[in-house]
């Protein structure tokens, strides 16, 4: 019985180890970096202020106007409805079927990515939303008014976006995982009762609440689009700092529980190959010896270990914060964990960037290639000529992959510390004592990043 | 004071980084190549002893009853080395190198012999086409 990680089912490649010159390279840059962020940090918070410029008045109407709103909304409803379309009627192979590529690697790695640089691509393309919307405009033309909604409580704050995202990954990984790999009509089945779920809970709380707190994509993708250098405020696209929009994000309850579960489920599926395997071979002979069938042993062990990788990575965290209450002049325990939860945001990127990259670059080759021209994968099309292409391997080298693997995971721990460093100086005004409350946040970024090293260079045999 | 503690801090800290370095470089040397093989059902992935890949130790994947005996073969070359690997099988069977996109027929009771350049980097699989179970796995280290 093997520990399938995703990108198994869609590709024919996989990633090598990092080797371990290059690991102890990672991990030496990752602690010098460290100390010097401590010796030589700015005094006065730089990212707390969004330092917005509005781009041109023309160009924010255009894009942002009803017909562009309508249009892109079109988009997303088609293409969500043409991936289930090619789930339910296309082959059951799930790397020859548009579905399960475009939703698992275009959409559930391409959003983050992309929003990650540019700002939150996700909303005006959210199909979920789009009908939401037009449903809400269609009984406000016929009712006369607004549909009345139940109040949203706010203690759920995030949560059901948080178990949404591990019950996502969960039907990727798990689920989908050993010798019952999650077939394209399980997917659009999955799909479907997402949309009717989704839609369901937009009547209830209204469109705009489930977006921001209870849908989980909107919620994981606008995630990383906090860290993107566009926005809009007031109607208008702006420009502003890199990072600076991830300070306001972590306002609403539930949000560090949400990046934890992204930094969680992204260890598990990079360590069940490799750090997890021993541990994830001997949990499930116990439960197969008990008697119990092998896809059932195998989806319960898998189950187990992504839910310890959640309290594993939020335990670091807590004991992070509890150390930071330690220092003269902390805020309470529970305004310090949602306080710097939007420091781990990068973190949650560069452990995507570091296992999915080399992944999504090959996967897009195939999404617009052979899966544009033949989305059902009968061989009867060919749209665009592409039927027969196949994926380039030799377009990144293992060494450029190991170099971006290691680069992301340094990068998102620095942009991490400047974000931890800048929020402690909001808590603790005075210098030294936000620099001492910084050990802590340190001791759990390098323990993440070092942890991100060590699973790409574990030997997936 | 607060100088001589960020001192030490630092010195403890380059001191931890070197250390980390040095121990990097000595196991860099270790990569193995060429014909390793071991079997992936142990979990214990403890490499034997390599035997150069002459023509009269290409390494043989026996399949029986639809399963490769001893478990998935992994075979460790250096990108621009020979793959060669035989496959024999009771029963007969369509084999699929992934990646390199390379199929053979195997007649029932025969064997099948691939010979090819490890131009491709990463991880793949060989599997019995049919009955979708995986067979072999290539590493082509760089």
């Amino acid at each position: 019985m093997n520990f399938l990680p995703l990108a198994h089912a869609l590709a024919s490649r996989q990633d090598l180890p990092v080797p371990a010159w290059l690991f102890a390279w990672g991990a030496s840059i990752v602690l010098i970096v460290s100390f010097f962020a401590l010796a030589a940090g700015w005094r006065t918070p730089r990212f707390e202020r969004l330092h917005e410029r509005p781009l041109g008045a023309g160009l924010s109407r255009s894009l942002l106007g009803l017909p562009m709103q309508v249009l892109f909304g079109a988009i997303g409803v088609l293409l969500l409805g043409f991936a289930i379309y090619a789930g339910l009627e296309g082959t059951t192979a799930p790397d020859r079927n548009f579905a399960l590529t475009f939703l698992f690697v275009t959409c559930w790695l391409g959003f983050p990515f992309f929003s990650a640089v540019f700002g939150d691509l996700f909303r005006p393309f959210n199909p979920w939303r789009a009908i939401g919307r037009a449903v809400g405009a269609g009984f406000r033309a016929i009712a006369g008014q607004g549909a009345a909604h139940l109040r949203y409580p706010q203690r759920l704050g995030r949560w059901p976006a948080a178990i949404g995202l591990i019950a996502v990954v969960w039907l990727e990984v798990v689920y989908g995982s050993g010798g019952v790999v999650l077939d394209p009509k399980a997917g659009a089945h999955a799909a479907l009762f997402y949309s009717v779920y989704t839609l369901a809970m937009m009547a209830v709380f209204g469109v705009e609440e489930w977006c921001e707190k209870g849908e989980v994509f909107s919620v994981y993708f606008g995630m990383f689009g906090r860290l993107g250098i566009f926005g809009t405020e007031d109607g208008r696209l702006q420009r502003r700092r890199p990072f600076s929009a991830a300070t306001t994000w972590a306002t609403i309850p539930g949000s560090a529980a949400m990046v934890i579960a992204s930094i969680a489920t992204t260890s598990f599926d990079g360590g069940q190959e490799g750090a997890f395997k021993d541990g994830l071979e001997s949990v499930f002979n116990w439960f197969k010896d008990g008697g119990m069938d092998p896809t059932a042993a195998l989806r319960l062990t898998d189950t187990i270990f992504m839910l310890l990788c959640f309290a594993g990575v939020a335990l670091i965290y807590l004991l992070g914060v509890r150390g930071m209450r330690t220092v003269p002049g902390a805020p309470s325990l529970r305004k310090l964990r949602d306080g710097f939860a939007h420091t781990l945001i990068p973190i949650a990127l560069a452990y995507l960037v570091a296992h999915y990259f080399s992944f999504f670059f090959f996967q897009e080759q195939a999404q617009f290639t052979y899966l544009l021209s033949d989305p059902l994968g009968t061989g009867t099309t060919d749209i665009f000529g592409t039927a027969s292409a196949g994926v380039d391997y030799r377009a990144l080298s293992a060494n450029t992959i190991w170099y971006v693997q290691v680069g992301a995971l340094i990068a998102g721990h620095v942009i991490g510390l400047m974000l931890a460093h800048d929020r402690a100086l909001v808590y603790w005004p005075d210098y030294r004592k936000a620099t001492a409350s910084q050990y802590w946040m340190l001791a759990v970024m390098v323990a993440f990043t070092c942890f991100g090293l060590y699973l790409l260079s574990v030997s997936n045999g | 004071m607060r100088d001589v503690r960020k001192l030490v801090l630092a010195l403890l800290v380059v001191a931890a980084a070197m250390a980390l370095s040095a121990c990097g470089g000595s196991d860099a040397s270790t990569t193995a190549s060429g014909g390793t093989g071991t079997g992936a059902d142990s979990g214990k992935s403890a490499p034997e002893a390599g035997k150069p890949a002459g023509s009269e130790d290409v390494p043989t994947i026996v399949v029986r009853n639809g399963e490769p005996v001893g478990g998935v073969k992994e075979l460790e070359y250096s990108a621009g080395e020979e793959i060669r690997f035989r496959v024999s099988s009771d029963a007969a069977e369509e084999i699929h190198v992934h990646g390199y996109d390379l199929m053979k027929d195997v007649p029932a009771g025969g064997t099948v012999e691939f010979d090819f350049p490890a131009e491709l980097e990463g991880i793949y699989e060989a599997e019995l086409e049919g009955l979708g179970v995986q067979i072999v796995e290539l590493r082509i280290n760089p």
